[in-house]
């Protein structure tokens, strides 16, 4: 190739400056990432992995808002006082129990309505709208919703049972251990149903309708069919759908705040509940961030759990 | 599937009776109990408090929101603070939770553009960092957090809820508009490129509103988030100065002694915003559900 003198070809000039301001582009990738990156990341390093590992540090001291004095290190006393504390291993098992409970009965719902809205039918996309309704609800909205259902006196519940023949008196639903639990249960599940639904429906639509021909073809049962197209393709949607709900489950807070306070006695008293009360009411901040730390740790092990499914089965994309 | 003559027993089958009673009972339980906070909200207290429950009200009224305007002397006597505060609150909800999905969508499109079109060293790492830092509960940072503010002197203030706002929502807007940017052609960029627009330029004249269903989509979400928060509010505010409606319906629920039908109203008030929006940007809102999750 002769070499032409820039000066005699100026388009030449300008198409090897372009060249090297895209080098230079190349080059500064890494660099214009991190600048373009940077504000994201002041932010979740000051405000979550800093208060992660102060809260770590707090909960390895005596700390109580109203005694500063009292301030001291005291390693993992914090640790060994709530774990052998009735009170908290009882808000565990509540919410252990909640969990359990929510999580199936979302999944049941959720996995009906979804395969109920796949269905062609006369006024699917009102139902498909009707949906959200729950979704967009707060939380606080719908305790204090269900807290009127559930009324005693002159809740709906109530008056619908008692129209119907199905109790021959008012029930107490938020005053016994059993119903108060229930109750909040139904109250979690009924504003937690719509997101999974969605999911599934999602899950649903990716379905290629070829496997449903081919499973008729071969003479398959709507029942077969489920279990052998539906089933098999839903698994990674339901995945998600299990592992997102008991996270959401397990740190569940404004509902059972405001239907229940944690009660009667100490019946509806979730994990998140109780810790709010030892920061808020006792001002215990040492043992609250203990709290908070068993409860950061479930969740982790959760969303360990959660990301190794998914890379597992290959469809975890960056 | 082929075409053919149906007869009436075929087209009225029992699976599609069965479809339609399954729907009902499905639109009851979705519908029912929002339907009556509305229906209540509307009701006299008398009303609202008669044994057997009324489901319609005979004579409605609208004398609870009336009160949030212009509460009536007595309602001043009784002093319920819950409802001279609602209004306010609304208010509150509105500027904190418009700051977020701003704040929001202005940090996270840089990032989010990083990820989507540039390939650099530690971007997947950085990646997986952002999805971890959704997994961490609010609960579990909510102390120090609290104590970070009152160091700060940010406490009642909406900064204070801005910014915790900001830290939950920003992993997930990322995460989205990530996905989002990559469904935009390359070429686009490339074009004004050659026509000598600076990145800002590129970004502003032509990045930016061809994304707009994502961001507005990434918007929403957050403005929902901060609508509907509580745990965080119910720490860091403490006068009306910031406080949120969540707090004042907190509020309403836990005192004994106030009318139903007023913490009713102020419910369905609380509800409207993240309703509407739901509702309006129904698709938007679905894909984006279902992509933030079903790819992780």
């Amino acid at each position: 190739m002769r070499i032409v003198p820039y000066a005699a070809r100026p388009g030449l000039v300008t198409s090897y400056l372009r060249q090297l301001r895209q080098r230079s582009l190349t080059l500064s990738d890494n660099l214009f990432a991190y600048v373009l990156n940077l504000p994201a990341l002041v932010v979740v390093l000051a405000l979550i992995a800093y208060p992660i590992g102060y809260s770590f540090w707090l909960s390895l001291h005596r700390y109580n808002l109203k005694r500063p004095d009292l301030y001291r290190f005291v390693g993992i006393e914090n640790y060994r006082e709530i774990l052998t504390d009735r009170v908290f291993l009882n808000s565990l098992k509540v919410s252990v129990i909640f969990s359990l409970l929510s999580v199936s009965l979302i999944l049941v719902l959720s996995l009906t309505f979804a395969l109920l809205l796949n269905e062609t039918f006369l006024g699917r996309g009102v139902m498909r709208s009707l949906v959200l309704l729950p979704w967009a609800i707060p939380g606080v909205v719908n305790g204090m919703m269900w807290s009127w259902i559930f009324n005693a006196k002159i809740g709906a519940l109530n008056g619908l049972l008692y129209s119907l023949g199905l109790i021959d008196a008012y029930r107490q639903w938020l005053s016994s251990p059993t119903s108060a639990l229930l109750a909040a249960v139904f109250a979690h599940v009924w504003n937690m149903v719509p997101f999974s639904v969605i999911i599934l429906l999602a899950g649903l639509a990716s379905i290629p309708g070829e496997l449903y021909d081919a499973a008729r073809v071969d003479r398959c049962g709507v029942f077969q069919r489920f279990m052998h197209v539906t089933l098999p393709w839903l698994m990674h949607p339901l995945l998600i759908v299990l592992i997102l709900q008991t996270m959401n489950a397990f740190r569940t807070f404004d509902t059972i705040y405001v239907l229940t306070g944690g009660g009667p006695g100490e019946a509806t008293n979730v994990i998140a509940l109780q810790t709010v009360r030892t920061v808020l009411d006792f001002t215990d901040f040492g043992q609250g961030n203990a709290y908070a730390y068993v409860i950061m740790l479930i969740t982790l092990i959760i969303s360990i759990v959660y990301v190794r499914l998914l890379y597992k089965r290959g469809s975890f994309e960056t | 599937m082929t075409a053919r003559v149906q007869t009436w027993h075929e087209r009225v089958s029992w699976k599609s009776i069965a479809l339609y009673a399954c729907s009902f009972v499905v639109a009851c339980y979705l519908l029912a109990p929002f339907l009556w906070l509305v229906l209540t909200s509307f009701m006299t207290e008398a009303e609202a408090r008669s044994v057997p429950p009324h489901w319609i009200p005979e004579r409605p009224t609208a004398s609870n929101y009336a009160a949030f305007v212009n509460p009536s002397p007595e309602l001043r006597m009784v002093g319920s603070r819950a409802i001279e505060e609602t209004p306010r609150a609304l208010l509150n909800s509105a500027v904190v939770s418009l700051s977020t999905a701003l704040v929001n969508l202005f940090i996270a499109t840089f990032a989010a553009y990083s990820f989507a079109r540039l390939n650099f060293r530690g971007g997947r790492l950085l990646l997986m960092a952002y999805l971890a830092s959704r997994m961490v509960p609010g609960i579990a940072i909510i102390i120090p957090f609290y104590i970070l503010m009152r160091k700060l002197q940010l406490l009642d203030t909406y900064l204070a809820l801005i910014l915790s706002y900001s830290t939950f929502t920003l992993p997930f807007t990322i995460w989205m508009l990530k996905d989002y940017f990559r469904t935009i052609p390359r070429d686009l960029e490339d074009a004004a490129r050659v026509d000598r627009c600076g990145w800002f330029g590129m970004m502003w004249r032509v990045f930016l509103p061809i994304s707009a269903p994502g961001l507005i989509a990434a918007a929403v979400f957050a403005f929902m988030f901060s609508w509907n928060e509580f745990l965080f509010a119910l720490f860091l505010t403490s006068t009306i100065q910031s406080k949120t409606i969540p707090i004042v319906v907190a509020n309403f629920a836990t005192d004994l002694d106030v009318q139903f039908t007023f913490m009713a109203a102020a419910g369905v008030l609380a509800v409207i915003p993240p309703l509407a929006l739901a509702l309006v940007f129904q698709r938007l809102i679905v894909q984006g559900l279902a992509a933030g999750s079903v790819k992780g």
